[in-house]
């Protein structure tokens, strides 16, 4: 039976990458004693796998492993196990009993919430007073937004605005804080980083830093923008 | 949140951050505000690799078991943060409170190498400690060193306050109470060291002085001070059922080198090869009961969460209830998804038994060290293994499904001539030959492959070959050179494949393994023209190395390529290893005649461990 994991990755955790992250897991499902299934073979290994990996820096409220048991552990044990074999940034916030048909989580995810900031509030985004009504022509107002993408085989032309579900800013205390839905998973996966740095250039701004922004994921989702349904809210109790 | 030492925009920019944040699972957090000594305990090397050392982790364990003492990790920064440490002049610091080092009391590092020895510069230097003892004061930490190398401290004797020799188990304890007393009074550095000097152990090397004759030996070597002792006496356990182990190992968040539970199932060794410092330092070999590592291995695996257990020991074969624990291992863990991976062991129907239990036959290789080529030549050193064991366990390997074999030897192994240099790759064209005759063409995959792997043998102290010359760079060329051109004279020489190591580094560690007090000011300049992380070929500098040893009239000749006289007063002579000068002496005699010495097991050859009263000494045979 399969059961899906939520968790927390927050503070100094960011700076642990997802290969090390799948290394820890797989030692804490170990000491938590859950019955996890291994693979056949000669080399046996957990069988266990992660939504969308996250990026070194970023932290976050909602992601997500799932892992196959030979036997039912109730939810409040599972929770509790888990969460003694974790460190500080780490959390285990949900463990639910997947439906058979289920899709696992690496190849359901389909979108991904992020709350993104400035670390530096003296960023030239905090000196734009009319920062949203720009960002609405920017976004709302836009029929496309044309950028050009960095792959691994070279550059390509891509359109973000129907990969975009939300782009929302509310400035607090100065400072620009963004709320982004983008379309997340193995097609057409964009990164936080990514839209910032597109709304940089439309504000004319200078030479952009991917590591000037706090960026947050707040949850993944799956199914079609119409409906979507985070991951978490998928399987029961028990 | 725990706070970081490093800022963000570091962190993002250095290769693995997670190497400099601690909160590893199972690492110890205290109030530094609770506690009355603070200990830094540092392995000079990378992170992975230090992580990996069993030593650190039960002096880790132990020292934390005080209550009034909080001891904390730390690793040699890597270059890149290294570099950016001191551009913001961001001080050394531990990694589990992320607090300098600078204001602890002790900072502790072993050394496992001569070549970690700018890396304890870089660790004091980028502490923001004095690099060399003289100039310490009384805020300042003691700097305390321990390891195999501390077995001979006097090159690194003017960096470090004290040389702990020995096993850490024993004196750390008297040490510590020590401190704590001083420091209670108010504390004075010079008194501190002085009392220091007599628990056993405890070697403060400025409290000694040596006196050097015209062609730079050694004069006279001995204590300034009538209540400092002539002889510091390494520290052994005498019973490792009842020494302090972890119960719980720490879980890098970056893979370490060892990523797995290591079981120490015995220390030291019975064989007696003449070439090897930890067979006589470590000596007795004294056993852990079978009763001890089974509940060991247990409570590890469960606190850790590892999927592998490896045992670690110099001659695991000669563990006496060998079959029993591994027999435990493979039914009790295997089942749980837990692997066994076994060290290297000899080449047996039980090894290989084992082993094809616990590993993919067709992927894994067989290992042999029988570390020179010829008969003769293995006599010398004391190894005692045979053509016969040889080509008898690798014709029931190729029997069992194996089809790769690996050989480890040395070059420049004294008495050592051209013939004995071809033997190595006869050698391993007879193994290959078992091959063919053994394996019938219709069940080969392919070719065997024999993979032969030589390194340049370094002359170490406390063995019957400490008084040996070494050679020259170009000459260690010259022989690797003689072993690969026999090897593609050999009739399967298409299964053979040869690696040899580097032969700069060689010499250098050659230096610094018997090297003296007036080494100290050529390595300071070494590190001071940038030389670090001398065990990494990346960053290596030989010529740096040269420099440094002529402006300080440092003769390489004088330190590797000499015979040493019998009689002449060697640094480290001042420590009472309990191997005795008498036993050296008389097995260097032994492999000038080509005689072997029968191991411990077989017969008492009179070391002189056996007045230490435990071990295989007194066992009943």
């Amino acid at each position: 039976m399969r059961v899906r994991v939520r968790f927390e990755k927050n503070g100094i955790m960011r700076y642990v990458g997802h290969l090390d992250l799948m290394r820890f897991f797989q030692k804490a499902v170990k000491r938590a004693n859950l019955p996890i299934r291994y693979s056949e073979g000669f080399n046996p290994h957990q069988i266990m796998s992660f939504a969308a990996p996250l990026g070194v820096g970023l932290t976050s409220a909602g992601e997500y492993m799932d892992i196959d048991l030979k036997e039912e552990v109730p939810t409040s044990v599972g929770l509790s196990a888990l969460n003694e074999n974790m460190v500080e940034g780490l959390a285990i916030t949900g463990f639910r009993y997947l439906p058979d048909d289920a899709e696992k989580c690496m190849s359901a995810v389909t979108a991904a919430s992020y709350i993104v900031t400035y670390k530096d509030n003296k960023d030239d985004a905090c000196y734009i007073e009319n920062i949203c009504d720009l960002k609405e022509k920017f976004f709302d107002e836009a029929a496309n937004i044309n950028i050009v993408k960095k792959t691994k085989k070279g550059e390509r032309e891509l359109d973000l605005k129907p990969l975009i579900y939300r782009f929302d800013i509310e400035v607090k205390d100065g400072v620009p804080v963004y709320d982004l839905l983008l379309s997340s998973g193995s097609t057409d996966n964009i990164k936080p980083e990514l839209v910032i740095k597109a709304f940089h250039q439309f504000l004319g701004l200078p030479e952009f830093d991917d590591l000037s922004l706090d960026i947050r994921r707040i949850d993944m989702f799956t199914g079609e923008p119409a409906n979507f349904v985070s991951l978490g809210a998928i399987g029961d109790e028990h | 949140m725990k706070k970081l030492a490093l800022p963000d925009d570091i962190l993002m920019q250095i290769d693995k951050p997670a190497r400099y944040i601690g909160n590893e699972f199972n690492s110890v957090n205290k109030n530094p505000a609770d506690v009355d000594i603070r200990f830094a305990m540092c392995f000079p090397d990378v992170y992975e690799v230090g992580m990996s050392h069993l030593g650190i982790a039960i002096l880790y364990d132990m020292l934390n078991k005080r209550q009034d003492t909080y001891c904390e990790r730390v690793y040699s920064p890597w270059p890149d943060l290294h570099n950016l440490m001191k551009e913001r002049n961001i001080p050394l610091f531990a990694l589990e409170s992320q607090d300098a080092i600078k204001d602890f009391d002790f900072i502790g590092m072993t050394l496992q190498y001569e070549m970690c020895y700018t890396n304890i510069l870089q660790i004091l230097d980028l502490a923001g400690v004095a690099l060399e003892s003289k100039d310490r004061e009384n805020n300042d930490p003691i700097v305390v060193v321990g390891g195999p190398c501390a077995t001979n401290p006097e090159p690194i004797a003017d960096f470090i306050d004290i040389a702990y020799v020995g096993e850490g188990e024993t004196s750390y304890g008297p040490l510590l109470d020590l401190y704590k007393g001083h420091k209670a009074k108010g504390f004075d550095r010079a008194a501190f060291l002085r009392e220091a000097s007599h628990i056993p152990g405890i070697y403060v090397p400025s409290l000694y002085e040596v006196s050097y004759n015209e062609d730079g030996t050694i004069a006279s070597f001995g204590p300034i001070y009538d209540d400092v002792p002539k002889t510091v006496v390494r520290q052994v356990v005498t019973d490792m059922n009842a020494s302090s182990y972890p119960t719980k190992m720490l879980i890098p968040f970056v893979r370490a080198i060892q990523d797995r539970v290591v079981l120490e199932i015995q220390r030291g060794c019975i064989r007696g090869c003449r070439f090897c410092q930890a067979g006589m330092i470590y000596r007795p070999n004294r056993e852990k009961s079978v009763e001890v590592l089974k509940a060991q291995a247990k409570e590890l695996l469960a606190s850790t969460g590892h999927e592998e257990i490896s045992l670690s020991s110099l001659s695991s074969s000669d563990y006496h209830a060998l079959g029993e624990l591994m027999d435990f291992l493979i039914d009790d863990c295997l089942s749980e998804g837990v692997n066994v991976s076994l060290p290297s062991l000899r080449i047996d129907a039980f090894s290989l038994d084992v082993m094809s239990k616990v590993q993919d036959v067709r992927k894994s290789s067989i290992t042999f060290a029988p570390e020179a080529g010829s008969q003769r030549m293995r006599n010398v050193i004391n190894k005692g293994l045979t053509v016969e064991d040889i080509i008898g366990g690798a014709t029931l390997a190729f029997k069992g499904g194996w089809n790769k074999v690996k050989f480890y030897f040395m070059l420049g192994l004294p008495t050592e001539t051209d013939e004995d240099m071809k033997a190595i790759p006869r050698l391993a064209n007879d193994v290959a030959a078992a091959y063919y005759e053994t394996v019938p063409k219709e069940q080969r995959q392919g070719r065997c492959q024999i993979t032969i792997s030589t390194s340049f043998f370094v002359p170490k102290p406390f063995t019957p070959f400490q008084w040996a010359p070494m050679y020259e760079a170009g000459e260690y060329l010259r022989r690797a050179k003689v072993v690969n051109d026999e090897m593609k004279a050999q009739l399967n020489q298409k299964s053979l494949k040869y690696n040899w190591h580097h032969s700069d580094v060689t010499v250098l560690e050659g230096v610094f393994a018997r090297g003296d007090r007036k080494l100290c000011p050529a390595i300071l300049d070494a590190y001071k023209s940038g030389c670090f992380f001398d065990a990494w070929g990346e960053y290596f500098d030989f010529d740096k190395w040269l420099a440094a040893f002529e402006k300080n009239n440092i003769s390489i000749d004088f330190y590797a390529y000499r015979q040493r006289d019998l009689d002449e007063i060697l640094p480290w002579d001042f420590i009472d290893c309990h191997v005795t000068k008498e036993f050296l002496k008389r097995e260097w005699n032994n492999a000038m005649a080509g005689k072997v010495t029968p191991n411990c097991k077989m017969g008492c050859s009179g070391c002189g461990s056996k007045a230490l009263g435990s071990g295989v000494c007194h066992n009943a045979r």
